[in-house]
């Protein structure tokens, strides 16, 4: 299981960037967030983001929620990657071995979110090139990236549990529209939640973006580290991978 | 357990859909392939050949019936079985980002292989690949994809080789090609092949034994020249500038079975040699256009068994009919 697990998370790592284009748009995407999203408040008065925010920074503010909101897309790419090779037969090439569905969920499960997180450096050299200082110990950079990693392991296992049985192309898209935007923006990943209305805190409260986001927050802001955001995030992780185990394993469609 | 035929089924039906208003694709079928033949399936599009491949790999369980390949249980032991076998698909299936030596490590890496790299060279050097092992596979020809697929397949060893319609798709020398190469892994390997086609001519050149399917079911089984030899008739087929009666051509002796095949008569006879002096004598020689004879095949033995053609689902309608009726119906 452990070779068969290896070849395939490899395989999903290495195809990536072997394509340029992928490459380029994943060092390009950080500064372009960050230029255009990040320059929202460029000229609003330190005070009102203060008040707003808790920082008169919004890049810094923003960071740790754009990666975040990043760690919602691994989830669809992962589902196409398996779309593909259902639809090319790769995935009938994997289960004349002695490969289980299992295996191949978890393959593009971790696939997935390693690839999410080579964007984790570039986007800290992009912020660090907006201005952003950075006074992290090894240990808050290693939960930080802990805590991503398991958002995006969730996530992706949602992806690919809910497109086990689909051949379609267009099926993660639409998962994708119907999950990415309304967990964005009822998350604290691009505007502090104080103003949202109750119904939308009450879905930010359970929602593992906003978690994550805001485990980020205090680390890039110095503010007290709410450690219990990471072991939510690390639940929601584990429940996601064994919910999404169990549905492939049963309903991962060959072709 | 090891000596035993190296594919074995026992009455194995699949069924796609439900109950009432789906398809039996195959039908109780009982087959036993002897290890280290070449086993040939086949039959038209549709007929379950791939469907039966699908079954004994494990990637489509069957509906009812038993199966066992390289001595192991289909459906029980489905870990051993996937250990033994290898496939080639009909279209070619490679990791296109990866080279050809990647694609061998990725294989090596599903089949749980320690010391692979030795055999993966060596594979290399018999295919001629081994001066494009490090090239990324999508630069390839569809001849080298296809040599690479079948070096696939046969990295980890396997008892079983399942090809689903190897040449499908291929010109003609690319195909020639592929026959030789089957034929060569099948005595440098040793392994047994079961490859299904629906080509004739495939199936006679490279396999022992052939079984023909349709309709999900098997209908002759025996090496090629044996089933011809069940067709003690040859088949006349006779193209003239006038309307040829087929009571008359009935008439003639040593005829079975008079049928119009497009433009054409096709006369199943005895014996062509007695047949034809009788027929030239009984009609003016300038009105006949064309005459050929058609020694058993493999062919006559399909439409002998079916009454169908293998490239087709349907009689052939007589063409002179279909403009006879479009005639009358302009007038």
């Amino acid at each position: 299981m452990m070779s068969q697990f290896v070849g395939l998370y490899w395989r999903e790592v290495l195809r990536t960037y072997r394509n340029p284009f992928v490459l380029l748009i994943t060092i390009v995407q950080p500064f372009m967030w960050l230029a255009f999203f990040g320059s929202s408040f460029a000229t609003a008065p330190s005070e009102v983001l203060v008040a707003l925010i808790g920082t008169s920074s919004y890049i810094a503010f923003l960071l740790p929620g754009t990666l975040s909101t990043t760690m919602l897309s691994v989830g669809m790419f992962g589902a196409m990657s398996t779309i593909q090779d259902k639809r090319f037969g790769y995935m009938k090439r994997i289960l004349i071995t002695p490969t289980s569905k299992g295996v191949i969920f978890l393959s593009k499960a971790l696939g997935g979110a390693t690839r999410g997180l080579v964007g984790f450096p570039i986007m800290i050299i992009a912020a660090a090139i907006f201005g952003v200082s950075f006074h992290l110990s090894p240990i808050e950079w290693v939960a930080w990236v802990f805590a991503l990693f398991s958002l995006s392991i969730g996530f992706a296992s949602i992806f690919l549990a809910v497109t086990a049985s689909s051949t379609d192309w267009q099926t993660p898209g639409v998962v994708s529209n119907f999950i990415t935007l309304p967990l964005m923006f009822a998350s604290a990943a691009l505007f502090s939640g104080t103003y949202f209305p109750p119904w939308m805190q009450a879905i930010s409260n359970v929602n593992p973006v906003t978690f994550s986001a805001r485990l980020g927050r205090s680390f890039v802001l110095g503010t007290p580290t709410p450690w219990s955001d990471l072991a939510y995030l690390v639940l929601f992780a584990g429940a996601m991978l064994v919910i999404g185990y169990a549905i492939s394993a049963r309903w991962l469609k060959v072709d | 357990m090891n000596d035993g035929p190296a594919i074995e089924l026992r009455n194995v039906s699949k069924h796609y859909g439900s109950a009432s208003n789906g398809v039996l694709a195959l039908d109780g079928v009982n087959l036993s392939i002897a290890r280290g033949s070449v086993f040939g399936l086949l039959g038209p599009n549709g007929a379950g050949k791939t469907t039966l491949i699908k079954v004994l790999t494990g990637i489509s369980d069957m509906t009812g019936g038993e199966a066992r390949v390289a001595g192991f249980d289909v459906r029980r032991e489905s870990l051993q079985v996937r250990s033994r076998i290898g496939w080639v698909a009909a279209e070619v299936i490679l990791d296109d980002d990866f080279s050809a030596r990647e694609n061998l490590w990725l294989q090596a890496k599903l089949q749980d292989l320690k010391d692979w790299q030795p055999r993966a060279e060596t594979l290399l050097r018999y295919f001629d690949l081994a001066s494009r092992a490090d090239d990324k596979v999508s630069k390839f020809s569809t001849g080298m994809r296809k040599k690479l697929e079948i070096a696939l397949a046969l990295l980890h060893q396997p008892t079983v080789i399942f090809m689903d319609e190897p040449t499908i798709g291929l010109d003609v020398s690319t195909r020639r090609m592929l026959w030789e190469i089957v034929t060569g892994v099948h005595k440098e390997f040793g392994v047994t092949v079961l490859l299904t086609t629906h080509y004739i001519e495939e199936a006679d050149f490279l396999c022992d034994r052939i079984a023909i399917i349709d309709r999900g079911k098997i209908i002759a089984e025996g090496s090629p020249s044996e089933l011809k030899s069940r067709v003690k008739a040859d088949i006349v087929r006779v193209e003239s500038t006038v309307p040829l009666e087929a009571d008359r051509l009935s008439a003639l002796p040593g005829v079975q079975e008079v049928r119009p095949e497009g433009n054409e008569w096709a006369i199943r006879v005895a014996s062509s040699s007695t047949f034809l002096p009788a027929f030239l004598g009984s009609v003016p020689a300038a009105t006949i256009r064309r005459i050929t004879v058609e020694e058993p095949s493999l062919e006559t033995v399909f439409l002998d068994l079916t009454g169908r053609r293998i490239g087709s689902d349907e009689p052939m309608r007589d063409v002179r009919q279909f403009y006879a009726q479009m005639r009358r119906a302009r007038q």
